[in-house]
């Protein structure tokens, strides 16, 4: 039967103190929505619960020279904030359709990033904006690029002892823009069968001077599209390069898309080409009407 | 009486403000003192034999107070043709095959005994594939049919073949033919109670059940066969409806769950609740019926219907529930949607490995008018004729019989097929279409005045009047959130001259209620409505009776009080023979008046004191008010060729839609709906409104986003999460209508509605792509990957 | 199995109970408490009849530890009509409108509207359907949910 014990530490430390001393036995929850279900489901069975929900010192949305979000924001804070729907609108997005509000309520960004399912809503924007992510452990504190996060499906490259604290994305300068699209069958409640981020920065007479494409649900872990970024680099915002970048993405040289109970991966393929061409075009649009 | 007080009115349905409040008692919610709960081993396999059931470690959890198996109960046959015991025994025939079952007094501890069952299989070749089913070599799935005989293929010998007229001769009047294939699959009703049931054994071993079905005494009278064969023969049977939470066709069989949990219940003495996880619903329960199509259908060249010939095959799955009987249903719209003189229609139903199926929403309908309306559009186009001009040449006329000898008394059809042209704008976006965007249209026939599936098609209603004029009615249906007792209750409030809100009613109890063959074929308000009339009818009878007797006496009393009073009193000179005569007398609003003189002031009481003083007389002289009626309808079975006029009136309805399909993604997008329905009258415009809004979302998700993914006969996609039902998010715009044509078999002219809101909705959809990027979808749903596959495949042709 | 205790505000009550540590927030009200006016209707947070407001915000008590409620507010639909009985404007709209049929998932769509209701008093059609984007419903077709969520929005500005 389900069984299992929780305590609730007063801080990061104390947490780490206490995933030290379990080591496997003990699992962090946040806001519940993913652990809860692994736990019934019986795909996971923790003796312990670490519970860091109220632990709110991690939970702000901050901007000095870069980005700071604290890994317990909810994703209805990143929905609701000015700031991201403005400056980080490709993280917004993502929030903004993972689940339900009850959902987005409780679940929080860190949680979202650290199940690392390969599909995560807010995994393909943060790739995409090139973020970090803060961890802090009983070694002390440690940045990793995002890209270097994710180690498979729903593995990463955080240890058993560590928390994590952060997500740290490079301060956007002007005509940053980005989009993220969820390609789902209904328009709520989804898992995306593809999920498409591409943030763009603009240069004089729309040349694309730099360009982050991110595709989840394409590859065993949420993937950058380098070819195609470096593609579009230097080029202008034409249909022809857009086509063109789509086509790269799609193709083998950027992701390996897989045939899932979900959906079939030359369906996968298909959209990716067509949709990272749209998406361009939605991140281009939201740098014009800043 | 010219305008009714309450028919045609909105009435909210303040009487079930326990919705509202969350004291509405559910069977997730109804608790039984010492009550145990249940929970069901499933099979790991598709086909294979049962070697050896160890429960040893299951008996032994603490907590536990049952472990079943196939060898702990009778061996009884139940079900539809008797195919399957409660728990299998020797071999397992599909995945969700009960295999064991067990009671403890929590469900933790219930499931957790469940885990630890352990069972010996060796698996057979299965078949998940009705057409290998049918092969010589396919594995047998049933070895032996109810009486032991051997059987020797998995086609069901169950005769559905339909014909009348000459087929060969309507092709030889035929200026165009056009041959459609198109096909159907699983889908789950999504009710959002769960299924689940309570059983209690009193100390007598009669049982009471606590159970959401919509069939209250076919339910009691599948027990009573059963208990005759386990050994509780005279045992009484109570089966009585909690709050049910949805049904959409899933309550109106009895269960394998039932038994279980009633042999259960004997084995402990025990009451014992089994419900469904979510889970458990998705890949335990029923779904709606599968079926493969293949349809031909010609015109002359006036467009007018030649012939429709048609086939189905239905994956049976592993036994027989209520989908091996959705082809008499699909036998409506086969040889009576439109007119079509000459007519043939099969249907082959094949046992598999995949799951069996029972009733959804529409019962074949769907389904089946999804293949006539596929053809009604080739052939439309064939003949180069506008596929609404090709509806209306074609449509049904009041006063006609149809091919299965189906009478149409009224017929709104036409009304349907126009209202939703003109708010289409058909016309206007087929002369100057916009590219990507099309429209498309189907119709609906569909059973509205009862359905004589038994040989009884009846509905009984009691009512009882209180001294205080409050009416209580004990109603034989089911209230499964349709809005039954806000609609009963204007109805007899109308038809007895009460108010709404003084109308009490009980629904679903067999020891209560007298019997009605099922809340199912949309048949609810029509028949308890015509029930209720009748009754009330006697009971407003009672009334007056008792008014002309005590009236006059009661009048002549007041003035003489006044008198005494105020002796300048002029006592009014009054013709008391006016009211001496209760059929000059009647009922509005809670006062009796007379019907030669209504303006008069002192020919009014209020009922309430009419009743007691019936009541109170001190004289051994006191009466209450009580009456019955049992309406069974003037339809008949069908007979021996499937044909006969089963219903006293039918529904017609016509779905339109715009859409606009994204050729990139092959993403349908509904610009409009248009819904119009026949009704004959609408009880209560807003919460009729509400079954045409539900049904046409529950069919949009059947023409776009639902089925049930099996692989190897398993159930994958068993969650809201990966079974993809419409959320608030996914808007439709929708456009009801609704038409009137009053019915004068219906009460104050009412037809039913429950269904059709449903059944065209798919087809219309398929015909709006169809208009909009000349691509035939003809398998459902209808995914962007198949829509998309189709535009490539079309381009590669071309 | 341990128990804990664990202190919390119930519909405007201070209320203590006694549960196994594993349990729901939903599991404690249907049980402990016996407000089963949340539903479950999937138990993983898919379908929305179990949601409850926890310090306002709409939540999935299916999926929401007992333990975690610990001096936090909670509200459900046993909480919503006044003292005297007098319904609130979503209730009484909800019936008004037809926006109740089998009722099942009434309970976690009326709370989710009371929560969207709560910070935003004149939500359009698009905030409406994404506050209860998280609540399944087969029976309404959603149409008669938004008109009667709309209508105990205008009822209840109505009356400031």
């Amino acid at each position: 039967m389900i069984d299992y014990d929780y305590i609730r530490p007063g801080s990061v430390k104390e947490a780490i103190g206490l995933l030290r001393q379990y080591g496997s036995k003990a699992a962090v929850i946040a806001g519940g929505t993913d652990v809860m279900v692994n736990i019934r489901n019986r795909n996971m069975a923790p003796e312990l619960l670490v519970s860091i929900r109220d632990l709110k010192d991690l939970c702000y949305i901050k901007k000095d020279e870069n980005y700071h979000i604290g890994s317990l924001t909810t994703h209805r804070m990143l929905e609701n904030s000015d700031l991201v729907k403005g400056e980080l609108s490709a993280l917004n997005d993502g929030a903004s359709w993972v689940g339900s509000v009850q959902v987005r309520n409780v679940g929080t960004i860190g949680g979202n990033i650290v199940n690392a399912a390969p599909s995560a809503d807010t995994a393909g924007p943060l790739l995409a904006l090139g973020a970090s992510v803060i961890l802090e452990g009983a070694e002390g504190v440690r940045k990793i690029p995002i890209s270097e996060f994710f180690t498979g499906p729903s593995r990463t490259a955080k240890r058993d002892d560590e928390i994590l604290l952060e997500f740290e994305i490079p301060g956007e300068m002007e005509n940053f823009g980005s989009a993220y699209w969820k390609h789902s069958r209904r328009k709520a409640m989804n898992l995306p069968l593809v999920g498409v981020s591409v943030a763009l920065k603009l240069g004089a007479s729309d040349v694309i001077e730099d360009a982050g494409i991110a595709l989840t649900v394409a590859a065993p872990t949420p993937v950058r599209a380098g070819m195609a970024e470096d593609f579009m680099k230097g080029k202008p915002l034409s249909e022809e390069v857009l086509s063109e970048a789509g086509r790269i993405a799609a193709s083998p040289d950027c992701c390996s898309p897989r045939d899932s109970l979900r959906c079939d991966a030359w369906y996968r393929e298909e959209m990716i080409a067509v949709l990272v061409p749209r998406v361009a075009r939605l991140a281009a649009d939201r740098i014009k009407n800043r | 009486m010219s305008e009714h007080l309450y028919i045609g009115k909105s009435i909210p349905r303040t009487i079930e403000t326990e919705k509202v409040t969350g004291k509405a008692v559910y069977i997730d919610d109804l608790k039984r003192p010492g009550m145990l709960y249940g929970k069901i081993l499933y099979s790991d396999f598709a086909h294979a034999k049962i070697i050896n059931v160890d429960t040893s470690a299951a008996e032994r959890l603490p907590g536990v107070r049952a472990v079943l198996t196939g060898r702990d109960i009778p061996d009884v046959r139940v079900g539809f043709f008797k195919d399957q015991t409660v728990l299998k025994k020797d071999k397992v025939r599909q995945y969700r095959d009960e295999v064991a079952a067990v009671a403890a007094i929590s469900p933790d501890i219930a499931e957790e005994a469940v885990s630890l069952i352990k069972v010996e299989y060796e698996e057979l070749p299965a078949v998940f594939d009705p057409y290998e089913a049918m092969a010589e070599a396919a594995p047998l799935i049933h070895e032996t049919d109810a009486r032991g005989k051997p059987v020797r293929s998995n086609v069901l010998p169950i005769p559905w073949r339909f014909q009348s007229g000459d087929i060969d001769q309507g092709k030889e009047n035929s200026a165009y033919v056009v041959k459609d294939s198109v096909s159907t699959t699983w889908v789950n009703q999504c009710c959002m109670g769960t299924s689940g049931c309570i059983a209690e054994f009193d100390s007598n071993n009669n049982l009471t059940l606590y159970n959401q079905t919509n069939v209250i005494f076919g339910d009691k009278g599948r027990i009573t066969e059963y208990f005759a064969q386990i050994g509780l023969k005279n045992k009484k049977i109570r089966v009585v409806n909690p709050v049910v939470g949805g049904s959409f066709g899933t309550k109106l069989d009895t269960d394998i769950y039932e038994f279980i949990c009633i042999q259960l219940a004997l084995k402990t003495r025990r009451p014992v609740k089994i419900l469904f996880t979510r889970e458990e619903e998705f890949m335990a329960l029923p779904p709606r019926q599968p079926a493969l199509f293949d349809i031909e259908q010609g015109c002359d060249k006036q467009g007018r219907l030649t012939f429709r010939k048609a086939s189905a095959l239905l994956d049976n799955g592993a036994y027989t529930s209520w989908g091996v009987t959705t082809p008499s249903v699909m036998m409506m719209p086969m040889s009576s949607l439109y007119r079509v003189p000459n007519v043939s229609f099969k249907a082959t139903c094949v046992y598999t490995n995949n799951i069996y199926c029972q009733a959804m929403r529409g019962y074949g309908n769907p389904q089946a008018s999804f293949a006539v309306e596929t053809s009604m559009d080739t052939l439309a186009n064939e003949a180069g004729i506008d596929p609404a001009e090709f509806r209306s040449i074609n449509r049904n006329v009041e006063g006609e019989e149809t091919p299965m000898r189906l009478k149409i008394t009224t017929c709104g059809l036409k009304e349907c097929i126009d209202s939703v042209k003109e708010r289409l704008n058909w016309d206007d976006k087929k002369k100057a279409p916009k590219k990507g965007r099309g429209v498309g249209m189907a119709s609906l026939i569909h059973v509205a005045g009862g359905a004589r599936v038994y040989k009884s098609d009846g509905h009984g209603i009691a009512v009882k009047v209180d001294e205080d004029g409050y009416i209580d009615v004990i109603e034989s249906g089911t209230d499964q959130g349709q809005g039954s007792p806000t609609v009963i209750s204007q109805m007899v409030a109308e038809a007895i001259g009460f108010r709404p809100e003084d109308v009490s009613i009980t629904f679903g109890d067999t020891r209560l209620c007298l019997w009605d063959a099922g809340t199912h074929a949309s048949r609810h308000t029509f028949m308890a409505g015509n029930a209720a009339i009748l009754a009330c009818e006697k009971a407003k009878k009672q009334i007056l009776e008792m008014a002309a007797e005590k009236m006059p006496l009661m009048i002549k009393k007041g003035f003489k009080k006044q008198k005494k009073k105020d002796p300048g009193f002029a006592e009014p000179q009054l013709d008391y023979a006016l009211i001496s005569n209760p059929e000059n007398l009647d009922i509005r609003d809670r006062v009796i008046f007379c019907k030669s003189d209504p303006e008069n002031e002192h020919f009014r009481m209020e009922v309430s004191r009419i009743l007691r003083a019936g009541l109170h007389v001190g004289t051994g002289q006191s009466k209450v008010i009580t009456a019955d009626a049992f309406y069974d309808p003037p339809t008949e079975m069908l007979d021996r060729e499937l044909k006969g006029n089963l219903s006293c009136t039918y529904a017609f309805g016509t779905t339109g839609v715009e859409v606009e399909v994204d050729e990139e993604t092959g993403e349908i997008s509904i610009l409009k709906l248009v819904a119009a329905h026949d009704v004959g009258k609408a009880i209560n415009p807003t919460l009729l409104l509400g079954q045409v809004y539900g049904a046409v979302y529950t069919g949009v998700g059947y023409g776009l986003t639902e089925e049930l993914k099996l692989e190897n006969g398993r159930v994958v996609n068993n969650n809201f999460r990966d079974y993809k039902i419409l959320t608030a998010k996914d808007v439709i715009p929708i456009e009801p209508v609704i038409i009137e044509p009053e019915d004068k078999d219906g009460p104050f002219g009412a037809k039913g509605v429950g269904e059709p809101g449903l059944v065209p909705t798919a087809p219309a959809i398929a015909n709006a792509v169809y208009d909009a990027i000349g691509v035939r979808m003809r398998d459902l749903p209808i995914t962007p990957e198949k829509v998309l596959a189709a535009i490539k495949e079309k381009k590669n042709v071309c | 199995m341990k128990k804990l205790v664990i202190s919390f505000t119930l519909n405007g009550d201070p209320v203590t109970a006694e549960v196994p540590a594993t349990w729901s927030l939903l599991r404690t009200l249907r049980e402990y408490f016996e407000l089963t006016g949340a539903k479950e209707g999937c138990g993983v947070g898919e379908c929305g009849a179990c949601t409850v407001m926890v310090d306002g915000d709409a939540v999935n008590s299916c999926l929401y530890p007992v333990f975690e409620i610990e001096g936090k507010s909670v509200t459900t639909i046993e909480g919503l009509a006044s003292q005297d009985g007098s319904l609130d404007p979503l209730q009484r709209s909800f019936l008004e409108n037809n926006g109740v049929q089998c009722g099942f998932c009434t309970s976690g769509m009326i709370m989710s509207a009371k929560s969207l209701l709560k910070e935003n008093s004149d939500p359009t059609e698009d905030e409406i359907r994404t506050a209860i984007a998280g609540n399944i419903c087969r029976c309404t077709g959603y149409v008669q949910i938004v008109e009667a969520i709309e209508n105990a929005a205008a009822m209840s500005r109505e009356k400031e």
